[in-house]
Order: structure tokens, then sequence, then C-alpha cells
């Protein structure tokens, strides 16, 4: 009831980008690899619809640029879709090696700088990327 | 002669005519197909990277099949006519060539075993018209010479369907090819026939697709490349396709995106959550000094460190909680890290639902993991402790509801505003029975109490009016809170707002009507009762005739309860007077008590909250004057309040209700006037599984001792 329309999931959306910590996040379509939704990004082709852009957290913005970011300060909404979506695939690949009935559920992948979380979905796949706690 | 001649000259005119004629047809007829391929097959199309080379593969054939079915319907069908006679041979020497190529070059075999099919089909065509114009075009008599310049021509296709296999010079071989094909078609009887225009078309067609062909090739190649250089991340590859603004509303709007932003997002704010409280990568060698995180800040307590409570986590959402008081707590037996709050109305949001249950999650502070709804204030709400995904809540309206974390916010099942069931706030419920046979037992503040199933809210099963004996004021039982013990659902104490706790039962027994026990009564408290809680008396000894109650007298009492049986005989008193019992402890506090509950595993610790909104964690075994933690909740969270300056006094501080975490008794959740949930951790010597046979036998040797000076102890406060 309450998280049914579409401007609740917006919100739910939104909330999340602008969580403490979240650089951005993407949401794209499992079929076709379009961008549903993206945070943090820009794109730099016309392959994003403009209205898809979420507002991103306001610790992220401009003083982070060199937090694994390209000079631009932003990384481009296609770039990561593209490495994501490769990422996942050969994911995909290696469980469906171990075990043809099992799938993938949600990767978690830490990197010196950043984690990325992803959770892929029978239509959609979310991907966060968030600053990895100082370790 | 001369008539011969011009005859001669005639008929070389009008043939020269034809000829012209033919010509002309011949170069529409090939700009037509150029238009066509240009429209169809565009190599733009072709090099642009489709997902998979199926699917390539299916717009070649697609595209061969239209050429072919637009020039000449229904020739594709193997099953053609012509079928099976061998007029090209060509087509299967070129095949068994492919084939044996094939071995040359393995990368490209299924693509090159895909041409060898194209090929096959295409000499399909001719051999189905071979047949249909068999008989009407024999005669023309222009054909021989011109056919044999055809032939010719014919062979750059041959060339073409040869070097198919030999990836990089496409134009390298042509000999071999060729030959074969002069060999065959002016010694086969059948290609003389041919007519010069299905020679033609047939030429036109094997020139196009070769070109198409070739170009399919050379896009395989490409995709090849690419795939080989840049195995990960090929951009060229990856399938994009911009939305439009309407596919993206559609998307939006969907059930299913919101359902997946739903699954999703909590999923993520979990993981970030997670990643706050622990980094799986810490690394203690590099690091090394954060040593002293006890800290003794505001939300946690100093002292012994088995006797510390720390403050685990807040819960308050903008959205929902605001403005908004807490009216019960509740763990999850199932799934401990679940808490449910119940809330009143927020009165300046006329449009939102009055009632509010928010189940949060230990491991996901900023947001709730479900929200229920109700039109009327929650005032008590807790998890069934038979079916994990039930929730039972009790509302102002008087109605009983019942929601289903796998539905959606609005309760799944409730119980009728009007007839049969209660008509005035029920403030306390319970679920009592076994695993099988369980009711759901709620009461209001009419003296109403109900016994009703979790499947059927329709009507109660049972209903009972309590009344009041002889010396109360008005007949109605006011009751604010009910409490069974362990060992016996059907008998029951009840907290009313006059302050005094009637022993009752739910049925006829011997030597008792159902309803209020009249021959015992336990006074001693001077206002409304807030809580009353058994003993939950799990260990060595027997400690379930124990009971403690809150009151907003400032106090909170220890009352030992009379077996229900043995209440009218057992102190010789008459039948029909009416025992008076006193508390055996009475703990006198700073404020209004709002909430005093035992400790699900400590048998001598129990924990109270306040109206000057602290919890106060108390070991009746060590000491019965003084808590032995007392601590407020950070500010981190002020909720409602969070706008006004703090030290506010008593009022926006004020803490409601409390709640232990039954499987560990380690966790207290409480919350209050602010709408705000805390979950404190109590350290190993207030909570915990272990518990050692002392603190029972302490518990009971204090019980037996209160008995025997008297029936009140005060604690001199």
């Amino acid at each position: 009831m309450a998280q049914n329309t579409a401007e609740d999931t917006l919100s739910l959306l939104t909330r999340i980008s602008q969580k403490p910590g979240v650089q951005s996040t993407l949401i794209l379509s499992r079929d076709t690899g379009a961008i549903v939704r993206t945070s943090g990004l820009i794109s730099n082709t016309t392959s994003a619809n403009p209205n898809s852009t979420l507002p991103a957290s306001l610790e992220t913005a401009p003083d982070n640029y060199s937090n694994g970011r390209k000079e631009g300060g932003m990384q481009s909404a296609e770039d990561v879709a593209s490495l994501v979506w490769s990422f996942l695939g050969a994911a995909g690949k290696l469980v469906d090696g171990l075990d043809k009935e099992d799938e993938v559920k949600l990767l978690r992948l830490r990197t010196k700088k950043n984690e990325l979380v992803i959770m892929p979905d029978p239509r959609y796949i979310m991907i966060m990327i968030h600053e990895a706690p100082s370790a | 002669m001369e008539s011969t001649m011009q005859q001669r000259k005639d008929e070389i005119l009008a043939k020269k005519a034809k000829l012209a004629e033919l010509k002309r047809q011949r170069e529409l007829r090939r700009e037509g197909q150029a238009s066509r391929t240009s429209a169809r097959g565009s190599p733009d199309n072709l090099f642009q990277p489709t997902p998979s080379r199926a699917d390539e593969k299916r717009n070649l054939d697609s595209f061969i099949n239209n050429i072919i079915g637009d020039s000449r319907p229904g020739s594709t069908q193997p099953g053609s006519p012509s079928g099976g006679r061998p007029a090209r041979p060509t087509s299967v020497l070129s095949a068994s060539q492919l084939s044996s190529d094939n071995e040359i070059s393995p990368p490209f075999k299924r693509l090159s075993g895909m041409v060898d099919r194209e090929t096959q089909t295409l000499s399909i065509a001719p051999m189905a018209t071979v047949f249909e114009f068999d008989g009407d075009t024999t005669t023309t008599s222009v054909t021989s010479v011109k056919g044999q310049g055809k032939e010719k021509e014919v062979i750059t296709y041959s060339k073409g369907v040869q070097t198919s296999t030999d990836w990089s010079p496409i134009r390298g071989r042509g000999s071999g090819g060729s030959d074969s094909e002069r060999d065959d078609s002016p010694t086969s009887p059948k290609a003389k026939r041919l007519s010069r225009r299905q020679k033609e078309r047939e030429e036109d067609i094997r020139a196009n697709l070769k070109k198409e062909i070739e170009e399919e090739i050379r896009a395989a190649q490409q995709a090849s490349l690419d795939a080989d250089a840049t195995t990960s991340g090929s951009k060229d590859n990856f399938p994009f396709k911009t939305l439009s603004n309407e596919e993206l509303a559609a998307v939006e709007n969907s059930e299913e995106f919101a359902g997946f932003v739903e699954r999703s997002t909590k999923v993520l704010e979990r993981a970030l959550d997670q990643q706050l409280g622990y980094d799986i990568l810490a690394d203690y060698a590099i690091g090394g000094m954060d040593v002293d995180e006890e800290d003794e800040g505001y939300g946690s307590s100093g002292g012994k460190k088995g006797r510390r409570i720390k403050e685990l986590a807040q819960f308050w959402d903008e959205r929902w909680s605001k403005k908004r008081m807490i009216s019960d707590l509740g763990f999850s037996t199932k799934f401990p890290e679940l808490v449910l709050a119940s809330y009143t109305k927020n009165p300046s949001a006329p449009h939102d639902p009055d009632g509010l249950v928010q189940v949060w999650n230990l491991h996901m502070h900023d947001r709730p993991e479900y929200i229920f709804h109700a039109q009327s204030d929650i005032l008590t709400a807790k998890f069934s402790p038979f079916h994990p995904n039930l929730i039972i809540g009790g509302a102002y309206s008087g109605q009983v509801l019942l929601w289903d974390t796998r539905a959606k916010s609005s309760p799944v099942q409730k119980t009728p505003l009007t007839g049969s069931g209660h008509t005035h706030p029920v403030y306390s419920i319970d679920i009592v029975g076994t695993q099988n046979a369980n009711n759901i037992i709620s009461c209001s503040t009419d003296g109403v109490v109900c016994g009703w199933t979790v499947d059927m809210l329709s009507q109660p099963q049972e209903f009972l009016e309590l009344i009041s004996p002889p010396p109360a004021k008005t007949e109605d039982v006011a009751m604010t809170c009910i409490a069974f013990p362990q060992s016996d659902p059907t008998y029951f104490l009840a907290g009313t707002e006059e302050g005094v706790i009637y022993p009752c039962h739910r049925y006829d027994r011997a030597g008792a009507k159902a309803g209020v026990d009249s021959r015992a009564r336990y006074t001693g408290h001077a206002a409304p009762v807030m809580s009353l809680d058994f003993h939950p008396a799990k260990g060595h000894i027997d400690l379930g005739d124990l009971v403690l109650s809150s009151s907003v007298d400032w106090s909170v009492k220890l009352w030992k309860v009379r077996p229900p049986a043995a209440t009218g005989t057992s102190n010789g008193s008459t039948q029909g007077s009416t025992q008076l019992v006193k508390p055996i402890l009475d703990i006198a506090r700073e404020d209004l008590v709002y909430d005093a509950r035992w400790s699900p595993t400590k048998p001598s610790v129990f924990a109270l909250v306040d109206g000057a909104g602290s919890l106060e964690v108390w070991d009746i075994n060590v000491d019965v004057e003084v808590p032995m933690q007392k601590v407020m909740p950070s500010e981190n969270k002020r909720g409602a309040f969070a706008s006004m300056p703090s030290g506010m006094g008593y009022m926006n501080r004020s803490l409601n209700k409390l709640a232990w975490e039954r499987n560990e008794g380690r966790k207290v959740a409480v919350g209050g006037m602010d709408g705000v949930v805390t979950v404190f951790e109590v350290g190993a010597d207030l909570g915990g599984l272990e518990t050692r046979a002392e603190e029972w036998s302490g518990v009971k040797r204090l019980v037996g001792r209160l008995e025997g000076t008297g029936e009140t102890a005060v604690n001199g406060k």
C-alpha cells in the first residue's frame, strides 16, 4: 500500500542514493542492459535517458574527485554499466559451471577504495558503489 | 533479295530492339535489387553488434529468404517440384569443399557451416525455376550466346562461396570453383534451356547473396576480432538501448519494478549497515589502536563489565515515526533481529492512517523492514509466537487486527467494529496455548475479555465480561493490562485503572466461576497499573508465581500470586469475603513507571522504564533498593522533539514500553513519547542464557525472607 506508487519507489531509490558513503547507484534492465536509473554518474552518450538520473548524495559531490574517479569527477554510466554487465556475465558463467541449477543472487566486490554491491534480479540489476570503510 | 535482305534487316532490328529491351529490363531489375539490398541489409545493420551470433544468422537467413522469396515465391522450400534433381552439382561440390575446409579453420566452424547452408538454399532456387519454365521458354534463339556470356558471371558467385571458407583472401582462389562451374554448366542440357531472364535473375540473386555473405563474413571477423581483443568489457558488444521517457515511465510504474526496488534497496541498506557494524576485512595488525571502544558516553553505561548496557541501535523514520508515540514493542521469536513497534496516530497528518506498526531490523538502521497500517491507533501489538509471519494488534477502536509479513501493509484480518467483540480500546493482548491450539486473548477497558482464533476474527470464540466485586465504585473493570502465567492459560491477572489487580478465570471451574475471582484481590497500587508480568520461570526452581507490576504511582511491586485453585481454602477465610493481598516487595521510583519486565533468562533480573526517560535494569539478588544500571537513550535520533532544545523536562523523553529479546535475553528495546525505538544490549551479568543455580535459589530465599518479614517491604524511598 505505502510502497507501491512510483513516487514511493522513487523516493526509496533517492534515499539509498543519498545515504552517506554511497557514491553512485545504477539500475539496469536485465534483458537489454538499458539504463533505467542512475545517480552519481554522468552519461557521456545519449544512451541514458537524462530523466533517469537521481540526485546523488551531497557529500560525494565535488570534493571526492580523487576517489577512484576519472578526471571529470564522475564515471560515465555507460562505462560502469558495461563493465558491470560483463562482470556479472562472468560471475554467471562461474556459477553455471559449478552448478547448473544455481544462480547469482548478490555480488559484493571490495576494492581498495570502494565496494560494489550488485544485486541481479529476474528483470533488473541493481548496482551500488560506495566507499569502503577505511580498513 | 532485297526483300529478304530487308527481311533480314528487320529481323536484326527487331532482335536488337528486343535485346535493348532485355538489357533495359535487366538494368532496372538490378537497380531494384540494389535498392532492396540497401534497404534491408545495409552494411551498417550487419556491422552493428547484435547480442548473439544466432541473431545474425537469423537475420541473414531471413534476408536471403526475402530476396529469393520476392523474386520467385515458393522456390526456397526444399520440397519444391525440382526436389532431389542434381541440376547444379556445384553446390554439392562446394559444400564438401567447405566442410573439408572447416577443419582447417576451427574458430569459424559454425559460421562457415552457416554459409554452406546458404549456398545450398540458393542452389535450390534455380532448380525450381528450371522445372517451371521448362515448357515455354526453350525456343528463344538469343539465349545460347548470351547464356554463355552469363555463365562466366555465375563463376564469380561460385568464387564467393568457395572463398568464404578461406577467410583472409576473399578473392584469392577462384579458379577451382570456376573450373567446376564451367565444366558443369555448359554440359548440362538443362542449363542451356534456362531462359535468359531466369539466368539474369539467378545471377542477380547470386551477386546479391555473394555481397551479403561477404559482408556477413567481414562482420563476423570483426566481431570475433573484437571478442578476442577485449573479452571483457567490450563496449561494442554491450547491448545498449536508450529508454524513452515513456518506456521509463512504464518501467517505473510496473508492479514488478516496485517490487524489485523494494527488495533490492533493503538488501543494499542492510549491506551498508552491516559494513558500519563490522568490517570483515579489518586488519588488526595495521590499525590496532581502537581498543577502548567501550566509551562511556551518553547511551551506554559504565560500571563492572558484566553489568554494562550498550546502545546498539535507534530506529526512527522521518516519514512515519514523526509525531507518533510508541505504544508497544516486541521482538520476534523466530528472527531475533526484528523488533516491532506500534504507534499512536500522528495528530498533524490526518490523511495518514492513524494506526501504525513498523518492524525494524537490527541490521538495517534507517528504514523499517515492514510497515503496517490500521485505521485506528494501535495500542498494543506483538509477533505471534506460533506463526512467525503474523503480527497481532489491538486498536483504540476495539478492533483486534492481524497482519501478515507476506502480505501488504493493511491487516489481513480484523474484528468487526460493532456487535460481538470489543467496543472499547484494547490495551492488552496475548497469545496463549500451544503451537497447535492457541488463542488470542484481548481485553478492553470496559471489562470485556475475548478469545479469538487466528483463523477467524469475525467473531470471538470466547466472550467474558468482568464485573467488579462489590467494594469497587463502578461495575466495569477498566483493564489496562492482563498477564497469563506460563503454566496455566485459563487463569490470568488483570490490572485496572484504579490500581487494583484482579485474578480472573476464563472458564467456570471447581469453586470459582468464570470472571473475576472475588476471593482475592491484589491491592497496593494507588494509580492505574501499567504493566503486569509473570516470572518466565524456565529454571531449576519454579518462580512462576512471582508477578511484577508497575504503576504511575511511581512504584514497581513484586507479588506472590496464590495458586488459583487454592485461593479460597488455604487461608481459612470464609467464602465470599475478599482477601486483600499485599505485595511482597515495593520498590518506589523517582518517576512514573510505565513498564516493568522480567528478563526472560536471568531469574533475578528485571528492567523498567519511567517517565523521566530512563531504562533501569535491576537484579533483586544483588540489590532491591538501587538499580544495577540506569541509562537513557542517546539523542542521536531525537525524533519528534529533534527541534526542541534538550532537557525540556519529562514529557519528551518519557519511555512508555520495553521489551526483552526472548531467546537470549541480551537485548532490550525501549520506546516512548518521541517515537524513537532504542535497542540496548546488556552485559553478561544481566542477560544471556547462562544462569547459575544460586541465582535461582537466591530469588527463592529472597522471596521467603520477604514473605516472612511481613506483607510489605517498602524500601524506604
